[in-house]
């Protein structure tokens, strides 16, 4: 396999990428583009500037005021890949990309585009396809004509799927044929380094029937000078009796607004599995959506959060259960230390075909300071009636005892809160047992409790 | 006209209050409401300035509010407050002893058992039918001892600083849309006072009762606790069963000072064609502890989420609500507890049975202030269905801005299983017996609180809703 | 003894309700009233299917065959008819009820068997529950408690019992009540088994059982072995410990051979 350092693109000009997101932006990213994605970038343009800047008197918005977060007009896409001259990767990404040896692929966004990726040639021949957005565009129109942004995360779902949706500039595509099983997970790593740019990445996982695959992502970045938006939208389709996982890991600086949207569809019989670990950013918002569509269909979707400074985040998660006989099981856990925020507002809704249901929802805050503060909004919405559902809040500090008993085998109080918010994550990590992942996640927790 | 014949009509012969009595009123407004309204409620109770003041603000504050675009379908709402009537009076003059009352009233609240109930174990009895009470009697023992429990009409013109210290002070008037309502045209309701140190060893009741079609029930309780008092008040409510809409928006506020203790009791049984949106809340100094304890049964919309402000130090809320929402009706409450103070505790339980095409939703939220060190809440909410067509939503809010607050939420939402019913019925018990056992069970834990008599009436009203519910 | 059965079983078959195959294969079964039957069998031979069969579950459908209780076919009765019939299930695994106790349970099973204008007196029933209570050594507290949320199997199974004394039913089929219990457990509930039987010789019981030891607490007078939905042989106690040395293994091998 390649080594991914060697596909660093060189630098470019700032001034020529750099555009306003505008239409005249719609135009220019749609240059070359085939006509039915040129009509869609401008449909979903035309949703952005019909859907109103959401405020905190909506409800899926309560807790964050984005007009606060971000202002859109500040902001400037990058349209290309842009490092130092000498092509030397930042410690940073090195270090992210030089832990990522042990998989099936390799994919390496740098400000929005995609300059690296690489697959197992054995499973490219079984027709496993991992490629750039960019290319997938000509080289598998058909697929992505169908399901990008179509059944998934269409721009009608709200101003930053629209926003997306008619500027993303580069993305991975993941396809996995009939009963094809991937053992190691696909990667991707994803470099922001422009403050003050807009970019807009999607990234479309298919399963189909029978096969098996990981997808472990890390968004990362150093801190930005100026407000900048990372956003994404994720689209992931397990077909009939398919097993997918995902992982996504945001790192990314200060003054970075991280807004991900997600949408998994699990057909019938299949397993579709999330985690989110959100550690970096000044400001991140994760919409999460599982739908579970065919019997048998199950989906786990774990987060793990932890705040410092003044970091705020938002979790907007739901799980619909359309069709009978159907599980879910939500896990979101976070620690908040200083004056960081958190607030989970999730919703199960049993739909009234859904008989058999199974569904749960758990929230657990660990509160480290007396400035912290977290929101816990667990709603349920069920209208079968054969269903178990359950959900819990909880929001705590430390143990006291246990940190007494920890003092008193001889640690600072820093470690063993340290310790005691590691063994509070981890439970979540221990739910999502892929090769390397839960290495990975303690990794980025533990470095950043070092600067606690 | 034969009293149940309009019942029958409907098919709905199992409200048992659904009964009407012939309309008698001394005085009514014209349907709908505006500024004159408000005047003539006014001046039917000759107040003093400061209140028609009061009325006439509160009045520009609801109209500026828009209808609330959350909790229950209120789209038909608006229509029907064109047409109800915002003020009848029933008599001239609210009675003392029970004889006076007006023969027709008294034979409504004879049906009710209002007085058999009063010879029992209660220290009060308050009747309110219609806009205005008609009768409030506290027996001589506790009268002696300073306590108040008038009309608040009485309360506003014999107390009148008592009054004018607290009124509106724990749900100002532009809180919520129906508060602001309620302040333009409140009439009737309870004035309360026990004084410092005072146990009222029974119960308080008040008993409301809408007989006129398309009518408008706004009462406003005003309750204060002085240092150290205990007590406990029931409310109790039913109308007839009319083809129309009819609306009930009460405000309630309490006080309770230092250590005292208060239990507020509901038991609504609103026939389904009422909207029921209705304030309640109260303010807890420290040491003290306030218990709400709510039964939803009737009504065709009930929007009502009993408050505890946790103010001083130590202070406790709790609140216990039954939920019952049968076809077409639908059941949105819960609970607010808000802890400002340190060491403050709350819990919160709710149990909701949502049957054939009824929808229960429990919304509430607990809320800690940065500064209220060391509070402690719990909530748990349990819902159960009947039927495939039943719905039920779960909606708690949790705000949290003290790290050393612990906060707990658990929900669950079960059916009956058929296992536990072919277990009941293994051993002899009709389908619907076993229906109604479980569901009995599953609300025990709140239901063992309530006074006996209502609990009686709780299990009985639960074996005549289980007829029919499955098949 | 009376010469009418109180149960005859004949040629039952019956099957799971959305499914093709039956499990009960063609069943046949007499039981004269005060005796005590064992049916023996492999897991997955049929015999907690038969159980609730004729407890009338709503899972399991008759598909051919007859049961008569008491000279009458029970096949159009729902679970609580038969109940109040006189047959009682003592199940393997009874269903939670929280927040009712055992004792509210127990009272509205008994105004469950009498007429619309009839009530239970509450003293009465007091007296009996506690009198019954004695007989099997059980503390009155157990009463108070909801039934079943969060017993111990050992205490299911005393529930299981005590209802069985309060209802005093004609029939008692006590399906696996053995499973799960430890050897104290399982004395306390042949004890009391036998207690209600020596106060009423008239009860008949049906113990299905996989394995020999309970019979060495409660002496079934017929032994029945049960291979694939159907008795493939009877005979006395001495069939139950030719059991116990062999096993099942050539029960099943012989079921082979087309009947």
């Amino acid at each position: 396999m390649s080594d991914p350092s060697h596909a660093i693109a060189a630098p470019i000009d700032d001034e020529e990428t750099a555009i306003p997101l505008d239409e005249d932006a719609v135009g220019r990213i749609s240059e070359g583009a085939p006509a039915w994605l040129s009509e869609r970038r401008r449909h979903a343009w035309s949703m952005f500037e019909n859907t109103a800047f959401p405020t905190t008197r909506s409800e899926e918005w309560r807790y964050t005021d984005v007009s606060r977060v971000v202002n859109l007009a500040d902001l400037r896409l990058v349209t290309r890949a842009s490092l130092p001259q000498n092509g030397h990767r930042p410690p940073m990404l090195a270090a992210a990309m030089d832990e990522d040896h042990a998989a099936a692929g390799h994919t390496v966004l740098i400000d929005g585009t995609v300059t690296h990726v690489d697959l197992d040639p054995a499973l490219a021949e079984q027709g496993v396809i991992l490629t750039s957005l960019r290319s997938a565009v000509h080289e598998h129109g058909d697929l992505l004509e169908e399901l990008l942004a179509t059944e998934g995360l269409p721009p009608e779902e709200g101003k930053f799927e629209a926003l997306n949706a008619a500027l993303w500039t580069d993305g991975v595509l993941l396809y996995v044929p009939r009963d094809v099983k991937l053992e190691l997970p696909v990667r991707a790593t994803r470099w922001l380094s422009h403050a003050g740019s807009a970019v807009c990445t999607r990234t479309l996982v298919v399963a189909e029937p029978g096969s098996q695959v990981s997808y472990v992502e890390e968004v990362l970045s150093e801190d930005f000078e100026r407000r900048t938006l990372v956003s994404s939208a994720t689209e992931v389709i397990a077909r009939d009796g398919a097993q997918v996982q995902c992982v996504s890991i945001q790192r990314l600086g200060r003054d970075a607004f991280y807004q991900s949207a997600q949408r998994t569809l699990a057909h019938r019989g299949s397993t579709l599995d999330t985690l989110n670990v959100n550690l970096g950013a000044s400001v991140s918002r994760l919409d999460l959506n599982a739908q579970l569509l065919g019997p048998g269909a199950h989906s786990d979707m774990l987060g793990l959060y932890f705040g410092d400074d003044h970091q705020h985040f938002d979790h907007n998660t739901s799980q619909d259960h359309i069709a009978p006989d159907t599980g879910s099981d939500l896990l979101f856990k976070g620690a908040l230390d200083d004056h960081s925020r958190a607030a989970f507002r999730g919703i199960i809704r049993v739909h009234p075909e859904a008989q058999r249901t199974d569904a749960y929802q758990t929230n657990r805050n660990l509160l480290l300071s007396d400035e912290a503060r977290a929101d816990s909004l667990p709603n349920l919405e069920i209208e079968a009636d054969d269903v178990k559902c359950s959900h819990g809040a909880s929001v705590g500090q430390l143990d006291s005892e246990t940190l007494f008993y920890l003092l008193s085998r001889g640690m600072s109080r820093q470690q063993a809160e340290r310790l005691v918010v590691l063994g509070f994550l981890r439970d979540v990590m221990t739910r999502l047992p892929l090769g390397g992942v839960v290495e990975k996640v303690t990794r980025a927790i533990e470095r950043k409790l070092q600067h606690v | 006209m034969p009293e149940n014949e309009l019942v029958e009509g409907f098919g709905l012969d199992e409200y048992q209050y659904g009964f009407v009595d012939e309309e008698a009123h001394v005085f009514r407004t014209r349907p709908g409401l505006d500024e004159d309204i408000v005047r003539q409620i006014s001046k039917h109770k000759d107040e003093p300035e400061w209140m028609l003041e009061f009325r006439l603000k509160a009045l520009k504050i609801y109209e500026s509010k828009p209808m609330p675009n959350w909790g229950g379908n209120l789209s038909d709402l608006e229509a029907t407050l064109d047409e109800i009537y915002f003020y009848v009076k029933p008599q001239d003059q609210m009675e003392r002893s029970w004889d006076d009352v007006p023969d027709n009233i008294k034979n409504t609240f004879e049906k009710l058992g209002i007085p058999e109930a009063e010879q029992k174990l209660l220290a009060g009895v308050g009747a309110q039918y219609e806009s205005e009470m008609v009768y409030h009697s506290l027996k001589e023992e506790w009268s002696s001892k300073g306590v108040i429990f008038d009309s608040i009409e009485d309360g506003l013109k014999n107390h009148p600083e008592l009054f004018r210290e607290h009124f509106a002070t724990v749900v100002p008037t532009a809180d919520n849309k129906f508060a602001a309502l309620n302040s333009a045209v409140w009439s009737g309701g309870s004035f309360v006072y026990i004084p410092k140190g005072v146990e009222l060893e029974t119960p308080l009741q008040a008993y409301f009762r809408v007989n006129q079609e398309r009518m408008g029930q706004f009462e406003r309780t005003l309750i204060i606790l002085d240092e150290g008092a205990h007590a406990h008040y029931i409310e109790g409510c039913t109308a007839p069963v009319y083809s129309t809409d009819s609306f009930h928006s009460g405000v309630i506020e309490i006080i309770l000072k230092q250590d005292s203790r208060f239990r507020y009791t509901t038991i609504q049984n609103w026939s389904n064609n009422m909207y029921n949106l209705v304030t309640q809340r109260a303010v807890v100094e420290q040491n003290a502890t306030m218990e709400w304890l709510d039964g939803n049964l009737g009504s065709k919309l009930t929007m009502k989420y009993p408050s505890c402000y946790l103010v001083g130090e130590g202070a406790h809320g709790e609140i216990m609500s039954i939920a019952y929402a049968s076809d077409g009706q639908h059941q949105d409450t819960g609970g607010k507890v808000v802890h400002v103070a340190p060491n403050t505790t709350s819990s919160i339980i709710s149990k909701s049975i949502s049957k054939g095409s009824g929808r229960s939703s429990y919304r509430g939220l607990c809320k800690v202030y940065e500064g209220a060190t060391n509070a402690r809440s719990n909530v748990e909410c349990d819902a159960l269905l009947i039927n495939e067509t039943s719905r039920t939503d779960t909606y708690p809010y949790i705000e949290i801005e003290e790290k050393s607050a612990s906060v707990g939420h658990e929900a669950t939402v079960s059916k009956v299983g058929d296992a536990q019913l072919f277990y009941l019925m293994s051993r002899g018990l009709s389908q619907e017996e076993a229906m109604a056992l479980i569901v009995r069970g599953f609300i025990e834990p709140i239901a063992k609180e309530l006074p006996l008599e209502y609990a009686v009436e709780l299990n009985r009203l639960i074996e005549l809703e289980m007829e029919g519910s499955v098949g | 003894m009376s010469d009418t059965p109180i149960l005859t079983i004949t040629g039952l078959r019956a099957k799971v309700a959305d499914e093709d195959i039956d499990i009960l294969t063609g069943l046949d079964l007499t039981l004269q009233p005060g005796e005590i039957h064992a049916i023996m069998g492999p897991n997955g031979s049929g015999k907690s299917t038969l159980a609730k069969v004729l407890a009338g579950h709503p899972d399991y459908e008759v598909t051919a065959g007859e049961i008569v209780f008491q000279g009458t076919s029970i096949h159009d009765l729902e679970p609580d008819e038969r109940a109040r019939a006189g047959v009682f299930l003592a199940f393997q695994y009874p269903a939670e009820v929280p927040g009712v106790s055992i004792a509210n349970f127990l009272r509205a099973a008994l105004q469950a068997r009498l007429e619309k204008d009839e009530e239970v007196d509450l003293f009465d029933f007091q007296d009996l529950l506690l009198e019954r209570m004695e007989l099997l050594d059980m503390d009155p507290s157990f009463a108070e408690r909801p039934v079943n949320d969060g017993f111990s199997g050992g205490e299911k199974k005393r529930n299981e019992i005590l209802q069985m004394a309060v209802l005093r039913p004609a029939l008692a089929l006590m399906d696996e009540t053995d499973s799960g219990l430890d050897i104290d457990a399982l004395q306390i509930v042949a004890h009391g088994v036998n207690t209600l039987r020596a106060e009423n010789p008239e009860m008949t019981i049906l113990l299905i059982t996989h394995y020999q030891r309970l019979l060495n607490y409660i002496k079934p007078d017929v032994v029945h072995v049960m291979v694939n939905g159907r008795i493939v042989r009877s005979g006395g106690p001495e069939v139950a410990l030719e059991l116990e040395e062999q096993g099942y293994a050539d029960w099943k091998t012989q079921e082979v051979v087309p009947a």
